[in-house]
């Protein structure tokens, strides 16, 4: 059988908020099993979409760092070698570290365009409002 | 009570009765939630025939804020008596052998609320106006007081450049703690470093956390006590007026700052208590830097949930749910054509 992580997070989270919580017999213990029950869904939410949700990230660098834009910049043959590679593996620990290569490259990059390619600047920007979009949690009110 | 909490309890009871030299018969003892920086106990004792109301503040294992309980305790000291209400500070014990951590003891201010999703439902949200005026009132009385007069200068730092000063130290934070590039919190530190504005005509005492949820409010909608100075330092004092408009203490309401009045309308209430006019090319500043620090909080945070020894769900919940909130935020505020999804234009 092949667990589904995203929908039994969910489940249980829900059992938890809405059967367990109020059981609890003070409130710092409500309290906390509201937050452990939010923490759940949110760890739900992140298991079902986090390999897509790398890979987009990565993808969408490559795209900046091949662009025009970013080809004046130092570091051309560092960004250069990332868009020629790949994750070592498929675990999700293995695709966080390749991510996190392309983040810092981002950033360095970034960095320079504020300085001298304000359209680099802005298609960065744009990334970064993608990035923040496709990681965000939906959660009920805190 | 519950069992866990007895042994913390029967230790606080010998405690007390040592320094205070009578005996003390505990009444009930219940941990508060929402005590990120500290663990903190609701305590009624009976001591000489009277009952103490007191709130126990004890170092936690790990916490979400790194602060120095001594400099706090002073300040509570400090502040104690003047306009701005806060608990009375009784004890500051920085043994360990008593409670296993060192903690402090206020006294009680009882019958109030501290919660924001509260503001919401009656007869909270008919008082939103009232708190908000008292919320802003209070803060801008706090900008406008003397840090020497007030006794603060004595002991905390007193800065040349408070915005310099400021976004160092949460920059080191971001830095040491961040598991992970933080390109928008680095797109940030570069946009405040390129914009830092001179130090401001006033320094103040600035409380650090001021904001919805820091303090006690009745059904009057007075406010009795302004609460958790742990990251309390001198300072310029629209640092304070912006952590309290931040959109992440209203979340997902952008039209009430802290879930209470319209921002200009604060903004208006704490120029008039404070007698400081607000510079708004600065003020956006401090606006940018006050979802930075914020965004530090809770980056470090998550280091502590991963790294550290306490695995308290308010460090995972920050770490998390808000860094993705405040990342949005910044997202919001700095991207060129931003749509505001998030945060109001900043002018």
């Amino acid at each position: 059988m092949i667990p589904q992580p995203g929908s039994v997070l969910t489940d249980l989270a829900v059992k938890l908020a809405m059967s367990i919580a109020p059981e609890t017999t003070s409130s710092f213990a409500m309290a906390n099993t509201g937050l452990i029950s939010m923490l759940m869904l949110s760890l739900a939410q992140d298991s079902e979409r986090a390999v897509a949700n790398r890979m987009a990230d990565i993808e969408d660098m490559k795209t900046l760092f091949r662009s025009n834009d970013a080809q004046p910049a130092p570091g051309v043959d560092l960004r250069g070698a990332y868009c020629e590679s790949a994750p070592t593996g498929l675990h999700l620990t293995e695709m966080d570290v390749y991510h996190a290569e392309g983040l810092n490259l981002l950033i360095d990059l970034q960095a320079w365009a504020e300085l001298h390619s304000p359209p680099l600047d802005e298609a960065i920007w744009q990334f970064l409002r993608a990035h923040t979009e496709r990681n965000r949690f939906d959660l009920p009110d805190l | 009570m519950h069992p866990n909490l007895k042994p913390l309890a029967d230790r606080f009871i010998s405690y007390l009765a040592e320094r205070w030299e009578v005996p003390v018969v505990l009444k009930t003892i219940e941990q508060i939630p929402g005590g990120a920086s500290r663990e903190t106990y609701r305590v009624r004792v009976e001591a000489a025939g009277e009952i103490h109301g007191l709130i126990l503040r004890r170092d936690p294992v790990s916490s979400l804020i790194d602060t120095e309980r001594a400099l706090e305790y002073q300040t509570y000291v400090a502040v104690y008596g003047s306009e701005i209400p806060v608990p009375e500070p009784l004890i500051l014990e920085e043994d360990a052998r008593h409670l296993e951590r060192a903690f402090s003891v206020m006294r009680e201010i009882p019958g109030c609320e501290t919660g924001i999703p509260l503001l919401s439902t009656p007869p909270y949200n008919a008082l939103r106006e009232t708190i908000g005026r008292n919320k802003w009132t209070l803060l801008g009385k706090l900008a406008a007081m003397d840090v020497t007069q007030l006794g603060v200068a004595g002991f905390m730092d007193v800065p040349e450049h408070p915005a310099a000063r400021e976004l160092d130290y949460w920059s080191r934070v971001i830095d040491a703690d961040a598991l992970h590039p933080q390109p928008v919190a680095q797109a940030t530190i570069r946009w405040l470093r390129r914009n830092l504005p001179p130090p401001g005509p006033k320094l103040s005492l600035v409380h650090g956390d001021y904001r919805s949820g820091n303090f006690l409010y009745t059904t009057e909608g007075d406010i009795r006590g302004v609460l958790d100075w742990e990251m309390a330092h001198i300072g310029d004092p629209l640092e304070d007026l912006a952590w309290s408009l931040d959109p992440v203490w209203a979340w997902p309401e952008r039209d009430l700052a802290g879930a209470l009045l319209p921002r200009d309308q604060a903004i208006g209430i704490w120029e008039r208590a404070s007698g400081i006019p607000v510079n708004r090319e600065v003020f956006r500043w401090w606006q940018i830097f006050a979802s930075l620090k914020a965004l530090a909080i809770w980056i470090s945070s998550t280091e502590d949930f991963i790294n550290g020894e306490s695995k308290e769900p308010i460090l995972g919940m920050a770490g998390w749910v808000l860094t993705d909130r405040q990342n949005r935020i910044l997202v919001d505020r700095l991207q060129p054509g931003s749509p505001l999804l998030y945060a109001e234009a900043l002018v």
